[in-house]
């Protein structure tokens, strides 16, 4: 990977957890369950617009790199320095990984 | 532990799985079809419409379980697009994809640390102003 795509894939790693943090919590506190909806499209859609639609995050290899991914390292690691248990939070993650293995091979029984 | 609570936390942890599962699957194949047929801005209707209503069952609601540190729904998300091209394609396309992947995690990391600097300022500063205001 040359230096300027590293460059522009962690600041694409940073934007997203950083705006998801900062935002989405105060979206819900102004306009309820509808601040959610808001943050859908205008945190998660304009971000993905930078990240992969105009493409910031540069993909090394074939397996896709969303960056979900960095919306879960970013958030996690927040919450963790925020004081949350991170015993718990290791336990989610197992969640997080089967269910991921599993939504990953259904969509392989899509494609293949 | 009771049978009743050995129930609550089977539901908790499979209701996890499978909203991780769901929000994956959604993201990993209806988004890229949106892209395909509106370009740029399927992509960020797809973010509209799949991340709201995945958001509100996932988080809102709460069928993914958090009691720790906050693991998103994004985690799931991840994990399913990248495992998806390693069923398709094989272990080593996931090789190539180490590179994207630990700058990615780097950049959010120092991402959700600043964001956790800021609010920290932010919350001061309001509570500074609430000082003012009752004075």
């Amino acid at each position: 990977m040359a230096f300027p795509k590293i460059i522009a894939t962690m600041a694409g790693g940073f934007i997203f957890p950083f705006l998801l943090r900062l935002l989405w919590g105060n979206l819900c506190d102004n306009f309820g369950p509808i601040g959610g909806w808001l943050a859908g499209g205008f945190i998660v859609g304009t971000t993905w617009t930078l990240n992969h639609g105009v493409g910031l995050i540069y993909q090394s290899g074939e397996a896709w790199i969303d960056m979900a991914w960095a919306a879960f390292a970013g958030l996690f690691v927040a919450s963790a320095i925020s004081g949350d248990d991170v015993g718990k939070g290791v336990g989610m993650i197992i969640n997080a990984i089967l269910g991921g293995v599993l939504g990953g091979f259904i969509l392989y029984c899509l494609y293949v | 532990m009771g049978l009743k609570n050995m129930e609550v936390t089977l539901v908790k942890n499979l209701g996890s799985i499978i909203g991780f599962a769901i929000a994956g699957i959604f993201v990993m194949s209806v988004w890229g079809a949106f892209v395909e047929a509106y370009g740029i801005f399927g992509g960020w209707f797809a973010g509209l419409m799949i991340i709201s209503i995945m958001w509100f069952m996932n988080h809102f609601l709460g069928l993914v379980a958090n009691e720790g540190a906050f693991v998103d729904m994004a985690a799931g998300i991840g994990i399913c697009g990248t495992m998806r091209d390693v069923f398709l394609q094989g272990p080593q396309a996931g090789i190539n994809s180490l590179p994207t992947l630990a700058f990615v995690i780097i950049g959010a990391i120092i991402g959700g640390m600043a964001a956790v600097a800021v609010e920290k300022v932010w919350a001061e500063r309001d509570a500074a102003k609430t000082k003012d205001i009752s004075m």
